[in-house]
């Protein structure tokens, strides 16, 4: 089977609003919201909701959304690192500087993340499908069989594919960090 | 590494993570043989299997968490043009609101950002669209910008007014505003969408937490976020193109669930949703645990409860928005906002607006289902005279006011505006409106409410020409007049007059003319003080700049004499219209000299001189027959005045011969299924009851009652008015149950109507207690007689003529009972009421003189008596 690329433009329009989504969910996190749902599946299914309500006519389909879905909010969490390492590195945009800025920039978070996007596009000249299965599962908070659902390949197939793409992504991230 | 090496690594790993594993470096180094290299990669592998954490393990908010999630930006130190920032009013998904103040002016602003401007030109673009259409934007109800910029590190802000207040339905809910309250705040959302809408500019997302009402009671819509202005060559309509923001499932329209074009009526829609949940208390459609192509169906299907089913379940009894009948409206208001289908909706926000006008002015909507019943029956409800003017006159109204638009359209291009030609004009549309269209029905008549509305907005634009504009007040007046909107008409003819005043000054014959208007509408409103100094006014600056023959002094006369008619002091009314019929001299055969000789007719026939009346009707009827042609319906009414003078000199052989004929006329005129036919077969009913010809009569007055029935519905006024004609026939003819089950009906018909609340159902309960009376059952009918005088008490003066009457009704049943003492008060209240009247009724006065000597009487005070026996045996009036 072919890699399922969700078209440029339906990403882009689903940007801002993968934005939206995840900055509401970082806000409610941050403010320790009782009863916010911390659950990407749920917050997806959420925007889908909201989104099919101004539907670009494009997403023919709840797995076509998911799709998109998730590839909206990995370009913009990497837009987000990027721009989060910029600012660490002391860039012109550092003129404005947040209230808790210096506690909130645990190493784990922007350089980590670029660094799994490069390897995640190594996997996919490797494996389409696995590195779908990632975006998917990591960026768009699905589970397996909505994964399988969408990929359209058996639960066990893609249990298989996860395990040992996670186990190649620990391998590339750590010899990536070696190397730097 | 290869496709083909990763599928092979892929192979080894699953297999050797199979094993346990103290068994998987035997299998690696078996199965790689021909390629030792692969052993490490695949050790590598299962090392990192078994860690319990990768990078790909972590939960994606956590992720989004750290690298969106800082607290907003402190800007504490920076300065938004002459504001500096107070503090943070919110966050949103696309930027921060915080308050701005500016020191020197003690004002409160907004101040918005863009969070995170560097992510995407989309998003900066969409916020900059947002400035852009606010900045087109100046109305009272919008919130309105007032400055913008970009900071240094580029992230673009702008400044807007500063709102505070509660959601409208909070509001309206914490408030409990009653009904007005609601409509008149809904109306100014309307009014602010409506805005918006002219610059071509769709809101997109209006909900009740971007309408929000200041503690002085003002609406401020908020929110421009996701609007968007329609392109100059789009279809106006359809704009397919949608915001990357989602809007609020619970108020978006079908279309935007399906993705299809957006328009101005995707706006309607909302605030039909809006609407619903201001009457309502609740939303139409419940969207929660939907998923979306559930909550797509749902709202796509479009039948939500009707608001007042919803709102009844919910209200405590007292606790009513609105009655059943202006629910009946309101349903159908929330409905055609809120149609699936587009094209069904309102047209316009401008139309919801007109309808929402319509409902507050208790006059049709334009919306209603275009039953003809309905609209009559609102119609008549609101004014029984503007219908008797009748059908004739409507239709023609239409016809005036289309072509009068179209006039109007062209005095705005070419600003003409010479008094002949305006003169002229009028003259036409005003005759046209008079004379009627056979062959044009009553069928859309109404629709001419709507047409008079958009000439009054066209004249309100001709500020620049205050000449023609009044001439336009003038005329829209007048036919408002006509229609029996009163308190329209009012405002436009004391603007008209005030205009020409300020133009021409005070003694101009102009601003006679225009009083003359003035004073017929405020004698057609029962205000006879104003009505009288207002034509005493225009008679006066008439006698000074026109010379007597001038049409404008007899027409002043004219009004004074009928607002003393109106009045009753029928000797001045008759002087005075002797002196304004004079004043027509030799011009005697137009329209306005007989409409003069028949208020003159109409007084002298009050008055009781029914020779002179009957002269003059005959007079009038020779002259309707030159002007308008032998079968026109004024000639038609001519006869039927000419029958009720006979019947009025218990000439009932006369009356029907004149009745007859004249309804003939009106009959081809304007067919059988008419209120006009059937008030004239009323009349020839009564003179045929007089007669002793009761099936005729009884044969005729079924036939009127089918005719109100079909025009107004079962259940309206005109249809209790037919019922009772037919209960005191059946009581004529001792038909009682028949008599019974009919007052019976229009008690209930008032009871529905007037909401328990009116004179009418005291009118037709006194009826019902006649019959018991006739059956001798006196309990009963003292029983009805003592309620209905309760509820006069309630909405009628103590000494109005109906509460005479119904002391006398009372008086005679109590005498029947035998009891004279309570008999001998009731009696004499009623008498004295009615002696006081300006025309008493003087068969119910001389039932009160039999009745009270009687009791006298049986009191044993002959000297009583005698005087009330001495009244009746001197006839006296």
């Amino acid at each position: 089977m072919t890699h399922p690329d969700p078209d440029r433009e339906a990403v882009d329009r689903m940007f801002s609003l993968a934005y939206e989504e995840l900055r509401r969910l970082a806000g409610a996190v941050r403010r320790g919201e009782a009863g916010v749902t911390l659950s990407p599946t749920a917050l997806v299914n959420e925007a889908w909701l909201k989104l099919a309500a101004s539907p670009p006519a494009e997403f023919h389909s709840p797995l076509h959304f998911k799709r998109v879905a998730a590839r909206a909010m990995r370009q913009v969490l990497i837009e987000a690192a990027r721009r989060r390492t910029a600012e660490k590195r002391g860039g012109p945009e550092a003129a404005l500087v947040t209230f808790d800025d210096a506690l909130d920039l645990a190493p784990a978070s922007g350089g980590d993340l670029l660094e799994l996007d490069s390897a995640l596009e190594a996997l996919a000249r490797l494996s389409p499908r696995q590195a779908a299965l990632v975006e998917y599962r990591f960026f768009g908070g699905f589970d397996i069989p909505e994964c399988a659902a969408i990929l359209e390949v058996s639960e066990a197939t893609l249990t298989r594919d996860w395990r040992s793409a996670r186990a190649w992504l620990a391998v590339e991230l750590e010899r990536s960090r070696n190397a730097s | 590494m290869t496709p083909e090496r990763w599928d092979r690594i892929q192979d080894l790993f699953h297999h050797a993570a199979d094993l346990p594993v103290a068994d998987r470096e035997a299998f690696l180094q078996r199965e790689c043989g021909d390629d030792p290299s692969l052993v490490p990669e695949v050790a590598a592998l299962l090392a990192a299997d078994a860690r319990d954490s990768t990078p790909v393990d972590r939960p994606v908010a956590a992720v989004a968490q750290e690298l969106l999630g800082p607290s907003p930006l402190d800007l504490s130190a920076h300065r938004f043009g002459p504001y500096r920032v107070a503090g943070i009013l919110g966050e949103g998904g696309m930027g921060v609101v915080y308050l701005g103040v500016r020191d020197d002016l003690d004002t409160k602003v907004a101040i918005k950002i863009l969070r995170d401007a560097w992510l995407s030109p989309a998003r900066r673009e969409r916020f900059a669209s947002e400035q852009r259409l606010l900045a087109q934007l100046s109305h009272p109800a919008i919130a309105a910008l007032h400055d913008a910029g970009t900071l240094a590190d580029g992230t673009p802000w702008f400044v807007m007014e500063y709102v505070e207040g509660a959601p409208l339905t909070d509001y309206c809910r914490t408030h409990q505003s009653p009904l007005g309250d609601r409509l008149r705040l809904f109306r100014s959302v309307c009014d602010a969408v409506a805005h918006a809408h002219r610059h071509a500019i769709v809101h997109r997302d209006l909900k009740p937490s971007n309408v929000l009402v200041t503690t002085d009671r003002r609406v401020k819509l908020l929110d421009f976020g996701i609007a968007k202005q329609l392109e100059a060559f789009d279809d106006a309509a359809a704009v397919t193109r949608t915001g990357l923001r989602m809007m609020t499932p619970a108020y978006a329209a079908p279309e935007q669930f399906r993705g299809a074009g957006i328009g101005l009526y995707t706006d309607i829609y909302s605030l039909g949703v809006l609407l619903y949940e201001l009457l309502a208390g609740r939303l139409p459609f419940d969207l929660t645990d939907k998923n979306a192509a559930e909550a797509a169906a749902l709202v796509a299907a479009g039948d939500a409860p009707k608001p007042s089913v919803v709102a009844w379940l919910r209200a405590l009894p007292g606790d009513r928005l609105a009655s059943r009948s202006a629910w009946a409206d309101l349903d159908v208001l929330c409905q055609k906002a809120m149609h699936p289908d587009p094209d069904r909706r309102y047209s316009s926000v401008d139309a919801l607006i007109r309808d929402i006008d319509h409902f507050l002015d208790g006059e049709p909507l334009e919306a209603r289902p275009d039953a003809l019943a309905y609209r009559l029956t609102k119609f008549a409800s609101r004014n029984l005279r503007a219908v008797t003017i009748g059908a004739v006159g409507l239709a023609a109204a239409i016809v005036l006011v289309a072509f009068y638009t179209v006039r109007l359209a062209a005095a705005r291009d070419r600003a003409v505006a010479e008094a002949a030609r305006a003169e002229r004009i009028q003259g036409f549309t005003m005759r046209l409106f008079e004379g009627g269209d056979e062959a044009a029905g009553p069928a859309d008549s109404l629709r001419v409410v709507t047409l008079l509305d958009r000439g009054l907005r066209d004249a309100r634009s001709l500020e620049a020409d205050p000449a023609a504009q009044s001439e336009l007040y003038l005329t829209l007046g007048s036919i408002q007049q006509k229609l029996g909107n009163l308190e329209r008409a009012d405002t436009l003819l004391t603007a008209a007059v005030a205009k020409r005043r300020a133009l021409l000054g005070s003694e101009h014959p102009d601003v006679a003319a225009a009083l003359v208007e003035l004073g017929s509408l405020q004698s057609a409103r029962a205000d006879f003080p104003a009505a009288a100094a207002t034509a005493r006014e225009a008679i006066a600056i008439a006698e000074k700049s026109l010379p007597p023959t001038h049409p404008t002094r007899a027409k002043a006369l004219a009004v004074l004499g009928q607002v003393f008619e109106l009045r009753g002091t029928y000797d001045s009314a008759i002087t005075t219209l002797d002196q304004a019929v004079a004043l027509y001299g030799n011009d005697s055969t137009s329209a306005e000299f007989v409409i003069t000789l028949g208020e003159l007719a109409n007084t002298h026939f009050y008055a009781g001189h029914y020779a002179v009346a009957d002269s003059l009707f005959d007079r009038i009827l020779v002259m309707s027959k030159l002007l308008y042609g032998d079968r026109h319906p004024n000639v038609g009414d001519d006869l039927i005045n000419l029958g009720a003078v006979q019947f009025e000199q218990g000439n009932f052989t006369g009356a029907e011969r004149y009745y007859r004929e004249g309804l003939s006329i009106l009959q081809g005129f304007y067919g059988d299924v008419n209120p006009e036919t059937a008030s004239a077969q009323t009349m020839l009913s009564r003179a045929l009851v007089n007669l002793e010809r009761y099936d005729e009569a009884a044969e005729l007055l079924k036939k009127t009652l089918g005719v109100y029935e079909k025009v107004y519905g079962p259940v309206h006024p005109r249809v209790a008015s037919a019922v009772n004609e037919v209960g005191r026939i059946a009581l004529r003819r001792n038909r009682y149950d028949e008599a019974r089950a009919a007052f019976q009906r229009m008690t209930a018909i008032y009871r529905e109507v007037y909401h328990d609340k009116h004179y009418q159902i005291g009118v037709a309960l006194s009826n019902l207690s006649g019959v018991y009376q006739a059956q001798k059952q006196f309990p009963e009918a003292i029983r009805l007689m003592r309620e209905v005088l309760r509820r006069y008490a309630e909405v009628l003066e103590p000494d109005h003529q109906l509460v005479g009457i119904a002391n006398i009704r009372l008086g005679r049943n109590l005498l029947g009972a035998g009891q004279h003492a309570e008999a001998e008060k009731a009696s004499l209240l009623g008498y004295q009421i009615l002696i006081k009247q300006a025309s008493p009724p003087k068969s119910w006065l001389d039932n009160a003189r039999t009745d009270l000597a009687a009791d006298y009487q049986a009191l044993g005070r002959p000297n009583d008596a005698k005087r009330f026996e001495a009244e009746l045996a001197a006839k006296a009036p």
